[in-house]
């Protein structure tokens, strides 16, 4: 039986491959895209406007932390089967839990105040103002939820994100000098100026984010990946992680070709869109308005979603999109909660949105080092993981990673707090 | 005047974390966990674990002398390092049950439990003795571990005084829930087995979906097998097939058998193709033969939603040869509401509902008031033709023929139901 088939095998195992990889395939590249979100777009465009090339080296070691970090959440979620939330209640207890939920609901409701922003940004280069723009995209967010019919058009985002070859394609046409490029990605360089710094863990900070971790895991778990099919996952996860990075890295080459060339300061979305000018001419500011609306509309739908998630399953509340209304109340109001408010803080008038920001990127900072641990102590649980804890080579990566992260957060917090001060 | 007896209630958070001190007043430790014995409504604790440092110590709760501001030891308390793997027929309950998600046989859910709740009863000059009486899924039960319940109770008590939060006791008696944990021991195996065998299939399916791989596959273990079948019949395919593909192939097999076989086909052709064979060998030969005709259609299409399961009579059997046919049936075919007229060959000739059954002279031969079929379809048509022919002409089962007007099987509505609700 053995020796009949076998001339089959290798065709098959081929074909098997690769549908098995497309059956899994999504948890990793969606997350990547989310990633890409508002605050994603403006902080690249801003290190390419105002550093040209020079933040370009971050970009390496950041996916190599960023493939560490999300393949650790991604395989806890297919051996555990349980989300990161469920582990670290389950592992660490109630007080830690709650504090690290208080501090996730923080930071993510500043991150849908930057969804909801950019939002807003995008429309204003259509000359909808932002009373009409914010309302109408919280209202559209919130009843796509609810109505259930947001798995179809997750799908549309995804294809939208198509919009990100825009970049590149800019890129070329503006012909940077390559062999500079080429250099300034390989070689490391550093400026002890403040600014610098601050653009550098700006970087960071929004490519490696807390609610990635729970994100991408829940999603892991929610798909039913097998152990044995861990292989394919994990490819996923690595080919998102770079897709974010190479998508940051044209639109810091790009905006460094067009308008750091040009030397002019970005203030405003219409001028970020300026690096599209060599693609699209004329229409790049609509261009970039479309790209950053779908960023920051898929964000805003992810993100408050995923946040009540996360709540409701480390408190043992129910949840999920196909429970009714009365049966998961805490689960749809928390949801509710994020949406209003991140529209809201946007539309406030003298609130300080950047002071708001400001302070979500701190919780954000502040919660990272935790979450790493907790992932680093979970992660290699015997009882959790079994044989597929870290090795000893991938745990000491792992956690340089997080000492590296450790010590750049808290330059973060520090100096945001000090800006707060003495603002 | 002593009293003979004294009762009080404790929670598990007031007693984590406690001093534990021996009888000299030296410090021991702190209360790490309690390990209480299965197999009693209200389990009895049998024994303590004393943490200190990186030492873990166990000790019989009968060594325990007092319970105040510290837990007080007897002289003769004698700690023994504690063990490390499960013990048979025990419950440590703070490892296996706090924080944890276990099952709501009352509510048919899965809840998580946020404290725990102690009855102990003190006869005088005897030590105390306590049990677990109800797990905490309330709020605030949430509060009290993060031990904030005398500001926060104040503070709502001033502000609200008619609040829900103050009379929330969502307490669940403990023989009304049930751990799933792959723990050894018998006793514990079959109270699992009992509780859950008490709850409808659909709820089981749904907590399933709900719990994580290891646990799911535990639960399915505790299952008896008609249960299981049961089960496994409300669950999608997919979580079928991937249960099933961890069991031991004879009781795979037997579960399959059980399956109603238009369920047990959708389950098979989930599965990989040599683990679908090993099953299919392992199944008794008729239920194999009847899954392996089915499982030839694709699952969109009529043949992948239809049953053999059908009660069929010749034209000259009277209504009450057909009443007889019903109830010997009765098992194998969960829905029945038409009864299908065959010629010797198979060919379809009419219907009659156990209406027309009931109502008939019982003596009358079905032919003469058997109704033309008003609509049948075919192995290889859609879903949706199945659906709309269903609803067109009120049928609750749609007969399948073939291209000879042979009766092949039918489809019924319980099936299309679930196929235009998952569709939507």
């Amino acid at each position: 039986m053995r020796v009949e088939s076998s001339p089959a095998v290798p065709r098959r195992t081929l074909w098997g491959n690769l549908l098995v990889f497309l059956a899994v395939v999504g948890p990793g590249i969606i997350t990547a895209n989310v990633d890409n979100d508002a605050g994603g777009i403006t902080t690249y465009s801003l290190a390419g406007a105002q550093y040209g090339n020079k933040l370009l080296w971050t970009l390496v070691p950041i996916t190599v932390a960023l493939v560490v970090v999300q393949e650790m959440s991604a395989r806890m979620g297919v051996i555990t089967g349980k989300g990161l939330a469920d582990l670290i209640r389950e592992n660490f207890g109630v007080k830690v839990t709650f504090w690290v939920m208080v501090a996730l609901l923080v930071a993510d409701v500043g991150n849908t105040v930057a969804e909801f922003s950019g939002a807003a940004a995008s429309l204003s280069i259509f000359g909808v103002p932002a009373w009409v723009s914010v309302p109408l995209t919280a209202l559209a967010v919130w009843l796509l939820v609810l109505k259930g019919t947001y798995r179809q058009v997750e799908k549309i985002f995804l294809v939208a994100c198509l919009f990100y070859i825009a970049y590149p394609i800019s890129t070329f046409l503006a012909r940077p000098e390559w062999s500079t490029v080429t250099r300034a990605t390989f070689t490391p360089s550093f400026e002890a100026s403040s600014g610098y710094v601050a653009m550098l863990i700006g970087v960071v900070g929004t490519t490696i984010a807390p609610w990635m971790q729970f994100y991408l895991q829940s999603a892991v778990v929610e798909k039913g990946i097998k152990p044995e099919h861990y292989a394919h996952s994990r490819l996923d996860v690595v080919v998102g992680c770079i897709i974010t990075d190479v998508v940051a890295f044209f639109i810091i080459v790009a905006c460094a070709a067009t308008i750091f060339k040009a030397g002019i300061a970005v203030e405003t979305a219409d001028q970020a869109a300026l690096a599209l000018g060599p693609l699209a001419g004329r229409y790049a500011s609509w261009l970039f308005a479309f790209g950053l609306f779908n960023a920051s509309f898929f964000a805003a739908t992810i993100l408050p979603l995923a946040t009540a998630y996360y709540v409701c399953e480390a408190f043992g509340w129910e949840s999920g999109i196909n429970k009714r209304w009365g049966e998961a109340k805490q689960f749809y109001w928390l949801y509710t909660l994020i949406v209003v408010l991140g529209a809201a803080v946007v539309l406030a008038p003298h609130l300080p949105l950047l002071k708001i920001m400001l302070v979500s990127q701190i919780v954000n900072g502040i919660l990272l080092p935790f979450i790493l641990i907790f992932m680093l102590l979970l992660v290699n649980n015997e009882k959790l993981m079994g044989p597929h804890r870290n090795g000893p080579w991938f745990n000491g990566i792992a956690w340089l990673t997080t000492f590296i992260m450790i010590a750049l957060t808290a330059y973060l917090v520090v100096a945001g707090v000090r800006d707060l001060v003495a603002s | 005047m002593p009293q003979s007896e004294s009762l009080r209630f404790l929670f598990f958070s007031d007693l984590l974390g406690k001093k534990v001190l021996r009888a000299d007043g030296s410090l021991l430790g702190r209360v790490s966990d309690l390990v209480a014995v299965i197999g009693e409504p209200y389990p009895p604790v049998e024994s303590v674990v004393v943490r200190l440092g990186r030492k873990r110590w166990q000790l019989a709760w009968a060594a325990v002398a007092e319970v105040n501001g510290a837990v007080r030891l007897g002289p003769e308390a004698e700690p023994r390092p504690a063990p490390e793997a499960p013990v048979a027929d025990r419950v440590r309950l703070g490892e296996e049950i706090l924080d944890r998600q276990i099952v709501d046989i009352e509510g048919a859910k899965l809840v998580r439990v946020n404290d725990l709740h102690f009855f102990e009863s003190k006869p005088q000059e005897s030590r105390s003795q306590l049990r677990v009486a109800h797990v905490d899924i309330s709020f605030r039960g949430l509060v009290r571990r993060m031990g904030w319940q005398p500001v926060v109770d104040r503070v709502v008590s001033v502000v609200r005084p008619a609040s829900r939060y103050l009379k929330d006791e969502s307490m669940l008696p403990w023989k009304l829930v049930q751990p799933i944990e792959s723990s050894p021991g018998r006793v514990r195996v079959e109270a699992t087995k009992k509780a859950l065998a008490s709850l409808h299939p659909a709820d089981l399916a749904e907590i399933m979906e709900e719990l994580d791989r290891v646990h799911r596959q535990v639960l399915l273990e505790r299952l008896d097998v008609g249960t299981a079948a049961d089960a496994l019949e409300e669950a999608s395919p997919e979580l079928a097939a991937e249960l099933l593909e961890k069991v031991e192939p004879g009781k795979a097999a037997d579960i399959l058998e059980e399956m109603a076989p238009d369920e047990s086909a959708d389950v098979l052709s989930e599965l990989p193709g040599e683990r679908r064979e090993e099953l299919l060998g392992a199944m008794e030969a008729p239920e194999a033969r009847e899954v392996k005709e089915l499982l030839v259609y694709p699952g969109n299409s009529v043949g992948g939603l239809m049953t053999l399961d059908r009660i069929q009579v010749y034209p000259e059997q009277t209504a009450a040869d057909a009443i007889a046919e019903v109830r010997r049936r009765a098992e194998e075919v969960p829905i029945v509401h038409e009864v299908f007229v065959v010629d010797n060959g198979g060919a379809l000739k009419g219907y009659a509902t156990l209406k027309d059954l009931v109502l008939s002279d019982p003596y009358t031969p079905v032919s003469q008031f058997a109704r033309e079929p008003p609509v049948t379809v075919a192995v290889d048509d859609r879903i949706r033709d199945v659906a709309l022919a269903a609803a067109k002409y009120s049928l609750v089962s749609v007969p399948v023929v073939d291209k000879l007007g042979l009766l092949r099987g039918i489809v019924t509505v319980d099936d299309i139901l679930a196929e235009v609700v998952d569709a939507r």
